[in-house]
């Protein structure tokens, strides 16, 4: 079974995200970049399904400027088995990305792809579900536990209000939840290794995929600074201030 | 101009979040219409039918549609996508696991949990955490967007009458299957939607001593939340989790107990519109968010706070 | 969130700017690293770091070693998290490819141990160990000893000690009691050793304890020790750990500081005798030991740059969020704003920039010495080697006195309270300038073997270089203060060096009496002399781009040392012009 397993670069969280003083967009410039922790747990899912005999061949695919190797050697680094960079000179919006991931798809034939539920900078949630339509393949969103039965996959999602399983027929997207997995740490020799394992280089045009942009994006505000509060001394302080002051109850 | 909004049901009930979606959907000026796809939902057809300012309830049922499976649905509403301007759906798991689908098959793309509408086709959303919000127009010729509730007035519940519809289409793509699910059975009102939330963190130690809560919940009726830790811990299950990837919520009061105020928790409820925090640390960077910080050993206070209630 | 970060945009800079780390791996032929690779290196260790053992670091201070019936029971965690350190490989770096290390060069390695250090110093301090018992064998074991020994050392299966101190024993390693019997193919050990850090613990399958005693025939003096093999468990036939040794930890001690490392009482033979192995010649125990002192001592050094980094961490977001400020319009305001306390940060910063500065050209001097291309070179990079370690060990050390001090006065009154951590760094701290060789030590080891020995060559050759940079700044435009200070201090530098030379035969205790001071003249100097290379670089960064908020601090940086640390020199020079007089002019009872 082959895996293609796709990895986002993305502001490392616990960086606090500042916006620039024009509004034009979130400063990126010099903050500290890693992995979107949700595409960890898909190279974990990925990485765990090789280890037990289920796949045979791992590739790890990111889209963005050639920064985003740095993901892609982690990846080969956690067990990828090569990697693909699609070279695009900023980062294309979800439904830009489903398409140039879709040609890959086209050419690699993997049995099943694993994507992250979203990434912590644009927070969208978009680009497996939308792979999943332009491939027409079954997704499972929001995974939590992965099992392979008899040609066909059975996921357990996280839904609002508890957890739904579903069996998908292969080849399947699945998108990671938090609870899928704990991805694990990099191990030195498996970091040096990485650095021979093949990286290609694709471009959108080899791939057959015009970067259209379907939105503009006007402007990038703080919220609203909540101010902070007091502190009460006592319970009943507390109960007081709530029915007179804050009349919530 | 006219609008879809895909009703989130369980086929019994229509859920709250859906008249918040149709409130944002108000906003847009044009017809607005509400698809309801389920497997014998009638019930629910009706409830959407008496919400005022719902001009017409689109029913679409049968045995396919009745786990909301997305690789169906998302044919159905790319089918109905084509007559309307906006396709907007409740940015619960549903409508997350659906609507990118949707915008997929119609080759446009899909805005994710918008909190503002600046015009028909300008909406803000959050990213980064909610850290920023960003202002994003549409430049497609069909908006599909999902839609936090939490950030918009919801519409009535009774007084319209609308038309009721039914669709025949049924669409089967045939490549997944429902095979369980275990949901939460619970007599307090949803996380989603309560008016007051409780939530617990580290602090509270074990899976058992959520119980102070709960009773605490029970005398306020209000839903019980967790922070990623308390989850992560194993003191709750995962679907109480509130955060940025888990359940974003903006009750009236929502009471942080045992929780220290980690950005990404920060991130799911910094939108209520009273938080109070009760916590041993006085340095517990949730105390900075807070209206009213208490300062105080939660297996007492918790307890002190229910009998004064 | 973790309370500690790896500083990699510092040591990048270092590695890059100051190291010239790819230029070196190109020239000597390493194809395999670059600065891609180690930072990808830095990366996941900084992670494994943050977020594995620093967590562990209040726990190790509150709960720390006990005692228990089976040893030695380590601090709860301690085992889980070394299980990860070992499983992902990091103990191997350094190592030989031929023992299944992944020979990477001590600069790298070093820049890896300082963040295992800073998250966790009582932990960290176990591979450490380890490293040094790695060296003894694999510089001095016969092959046979270390195929039996070092592949497990090395991946960090079993762990090592270095068992030297005795009770009569400690900087006068002479007096050492512990004794060597013959015993056929090997030899019984008995005596007992104390400060044996991680000598005991649950950790591992085995320990393996290097042991100096003394052979029945063996000289007197230090001319009369041996190294031995002392394994906890005796291998069986197929190279596992068997048979219990007849070596116990008999005590705990009860330290200031570093709770989480089991500082042990070991006993060797109170029954039979403990079987032993003897590493290299008889009598050659201390020449072994010296082969691995350079390490060992620049290890200790990091330890005091680790630990003021975590301390300066804690200190700067103390002082971002404690409000104890009140503006007239009646708002508040963190104390970082007080010029005060901005001083003190800025010199733990700056102090910290320059130590790592130290600690990395200086490891990296390791590196061209066993790549360099003809022996000329090669004597010159290990003369700076042995130069540069007593002032690594030495200054880096103090200085972290200072540091973790200043980080608990911007706590304030909660410096003071363990709760916050503040203290809990100030204490760890205070072990380093006293182990693995006293500054004492280390302050006669630069003004003797590393001075007089060579009448003062080596040290002329690095106030050259030092010149050098010198006048680089004097040409460099905007630098023209900082040429100036630089200038002075070497100056100090240059005449501290005149006066030794000149007065140390005539005086026998002229060398003891200014050698610590000397020791810190030249530890100031040598951090002058690197952030003042650091600023130059800065500043050509800048001006073709590059980090603007990071380069721009580095320059304040610069400027900040130069102004407020490195006038230190000039009253360190006043007090060894002084010489020995009032020094030695008490007689004992006059105390």
């Amino acid at each position: 079974m082959k895996i293609l397993v796709t990895v986002k670069r993305v502001i490392d969280y616990n960086v606090k995200v500042r916006v620039k003083a024009d509004q034009s967009d979130v400063d990126l410039a010099n903050v500290k970049m890693a992995m979107n922790p949700f595409c960890e747990i898909a190279v974990e899912a990925a990485v765990r399904l090789k280890e037990a005999g289920i796949a045979t061949e791992i590739v790890a695919v990111s889209v963005g400027p050639s920064a985003c190797q740095e993901q892609i050697r982690t990846a080969l680094a956690l067990g990828a088995d090569r990697g693909i960079q699609i070279d695009t000179a900023e980062l294309p919006e979800s439904l830009v990305v489903a398409k140039l991931l879709a040609a890959v798809v086209a050419a690699e034939q993997p049995d099943l792809v694993i994507l992250g539920k979203q990434s912590i900078d644009a927070d969208n949630n978009q680009t497996g579900q939308m792979l999943a339509a332009l491939l027409d393949w079954p997704q499972a969103t929001f995974a939590s536990a992965l099992a392979l039965q008899e040609g066909c996959l059975e996921v357990t999602r996280e839904i609002d209000g508890g957890l739904q399983t579903l069996s998908l027929a292969l080849p399947a997207i699945v998108t990671t939840d938090l609870r899928l997995n704990e991805p694990r740490y990099a191990s030195l020799p498996n970091i040096m290794k990485a650095k021979k394992k093949p990286l290609e280089v694709r471009t959108p045009a080899e791939l057959g995929v015009v970067l259209k942009a379907h939105t503009r994006l006007l402007k990038v505000e703080a919220p609203a600074e909540r101010q902070g509060g007091i502190k009460v001394g006592s319970v009943s302080e507390l109960v007081e201030k709530l029915k007179s002051e804050a009349k919530v109850i | 101009m006219a609008i879809l909004v895909i009703a989130e049901h369980d086929n019994r009930t229509l859920k709250g979040a859906t008249l918040n979606t149709l409130g944002a959907a108000a906003l847009l000026g044009g017809e607005v219409h509400l698809l309801v796809a389920g497997r014998s939902c009638g019930a629910v057809a009706a409830q959407a039918a008496a919400i005022p300012g719902v001009s017409k309830v689109l029913v679409a049922d049968a045995a396919v549609y009745e786990h909301q499976l997305a690789e169906n649905l998302a044919r159905l509403v790319a089918a109905l996508g084509k007559t309307y301007s906006h396709l907007l759906a409740p940015a619960g798991s549903a409508g997350k696991n659906l609507m990118p689908r949707v915008a997929a098959l119609l080759d446009v793309a899909q805005l994710s949990d918008i909190v503002g509408v600046v015009s028909p086709n300008t909406f803000r959303r959050p990213i980064y955490a909610g850290n920023a919000i960003a202002t994003v127009q549409s430049l497609d010729p069909v908006v599909v967007a999902t839609v936090r509730a939490s950030a918009f007035d919801p519409l009535p519940a009774e007084g319209g009458s609308a038309v009721v519809e039914s669709l025949s289409a049924v669409h089967d793509a045939g490549t997944s299957r429902f095979v369980g699910e275990e949901l939460a059975k619970s007599d307090r009102p949803e996380l989603g939607s309560a008016r007051i939330v409780v939530s617990g963190g580290r602090g509270l130690g074990s899976g058992e001593n959520f119980a102070l809560l709960e009773t605490l919940a029970d005398k306020l009726g209000a839903a019980v939340g967790a922070s990623r830790a308390a989850v992560d811990a194993g003191f709750v299950a995962n679907d109480m989790q509130v955060g940025q990837t888990g359940k974003i919520v903006a009750p009236e009061l929502y009471i942080a107990v045992g929780i220290s105020g980690a950005i990404q928790h920060l991130a799911g409820m910094k939108d209520s519109k009273v938080i109070v925090a009760i916590n041993k640390d006085a340095e517990a960077p949730i105390f900075q968010i807070a209206d009213y910080g208490l300062v105080a050993d939660l297996f007492e206070a918790v307890p002190e706070l229910e009998k004064a209630l | 969130m973790s309370d500690y970060v790896h500083p990699y945009r510092d040591t990048e800079f270092v590695l890059g700017e100051l190291v010239e780390l790819e230029r070196f791996c190109a020239e000597a032929g390493l194809n395999d690293v670059n600065g891609e690779l180690v930072s990808a290196i830095l990366a996941e260790a900084g992670r494994l770091g943050s977020e594995v053992l620093a967590p562990l670091n209040a726990v190790g201070d509150t709960q720390g070693a006990r005692l228990g019936e089976r040893g030695v029971e380590e601090t709860p965690g301690f085992a889980g998290a070394y299980g990860q350190f070992v499983e992902s490989g990091w103990p191997s770096l350094t190592a030989a490819e031929a023992w299944g290390g992944q020979n990477l060069p001590n600069v790298v390695g070093t820049a890896v141990n300082e963040i295992w250090h800073s998250a966790n110093m009582a932990f960290a301090l176990c591979p450490m160990l380890t490293q040094g018992a790695i060296e003894a064998l694999a510089h001095h074991g016969s092959a046979e000893l270390q195929a039996a020994w070092l592949p497990k050392l090395v991946s960090g299966e079993w762990t090592g000690t270095m068992n030297l101190t005795e009770p009569d024993a400690g900087s006068d390693l002479a007096a050492i009691k512990a004794r060597a019997v013959p015993n056929g193919d090997h030899y019984l050990i008995s005596g007992q050793k104390i400060f044996i850090t991680w000598g005991d613990h649950q950790m591992t399958d085995n320990v393996v304890h290097l042991v100096l005693a003394r052979l029945p025939d063996a000289p007197a003096g230090v001319k009369g020790i041996s190294l031995f093999v002392v394994p906890k468990f005796l291998l069986d036939a197929q190279g596992r750990p068997g048979a219990r040794n007849d070596a116990q930890c008999v005590s705990l001690e009860h330290k200031l500081g570093i709770h989480g490392s089991p500082t042990c009482v070991m006993s060797f033979g109170e029954k039979e005798g403990a079987v032993g192995y003897l590493v290299g010649e008889p009598h050659k125990g201390l020449a072994c030991m010296f082969t691995m002192m350079n390490h060992a001592r620049q290890s200790v050094g990091l330890q005091g740059l680790s630990i003021s980094e975590r301390a300066y961490q804690q200190a700067r977001q103390y002082a971002r969020e404690r409000l104890q400020g009140t503006r007239k319009d009646g708002s508040r305001f963190p104390i970082i704003e007080f010029p005060d306390v901005r001083r003190m940060l800025l010199q733990m910063k700056a102090s910290i920039e320059a130590m790592r500065a130290l600690a990395l050209v200086a490891a990296a001097e390791v590196d061209r010495t066993a790549h360099a291309p003809d022996p000329a070179a090669c004597a010159r990079h290990q003369g700076r080697v042995d130069l540069l370690t007593p002032i690594v060990k030495g200054w880096l050390t103090e200085l972290a006195q200072e540091v973790t001090s200043l980080g608990v006065q911007i706590h304030g009154g909660m410096g003071f309270i363990e709760e916050t951590g503040a203290a809990r760094h100030y204490r760890d701290a205070r072990i380093l300038t006293i182990y693995e060789g006293t500054t004492g030590i280390q302050a006669l080891d630069l003004v003797g073997r590393k001075t007089l020995l060579n009448k003062g060559e080596l040290l002329g050759d690095l106030l050259d270089e030092i010149g050098e940079t010198v006048a680089r700044l004097e040409s460099a435009g905007p630098f023209a203060a900082q040429a100036r200070a630089l200038g002075e201090a070497l100056a100090a530098g240059r005449e501290a060096r005149r006066l030794l030379l000149e007065g140390a035969e005539a005086d026998a205790a002229l060398a003891g009496s200014v050698s610590v001071n000397f020791l810190m003249l030249f530890g100031y100097l040598c951090g002058g002399w690197l952030m003042a290379r650091s600023a130059l670089r800065a500043q050509a960064l800048l001006e073709t781009g590059g980090d603007r908020a990071f380069l721009e601090a580095k320059l304040v940086t610069a400027r900040f040392y130069c102004e407020q640390l490195l006038p230190r020199t000039q009253a360190l020079l006043a007090a060894i012009r002084a010489g020995s007089g009032s020094i030695m002019a008490l007689s004992d009872e006059q105390f």
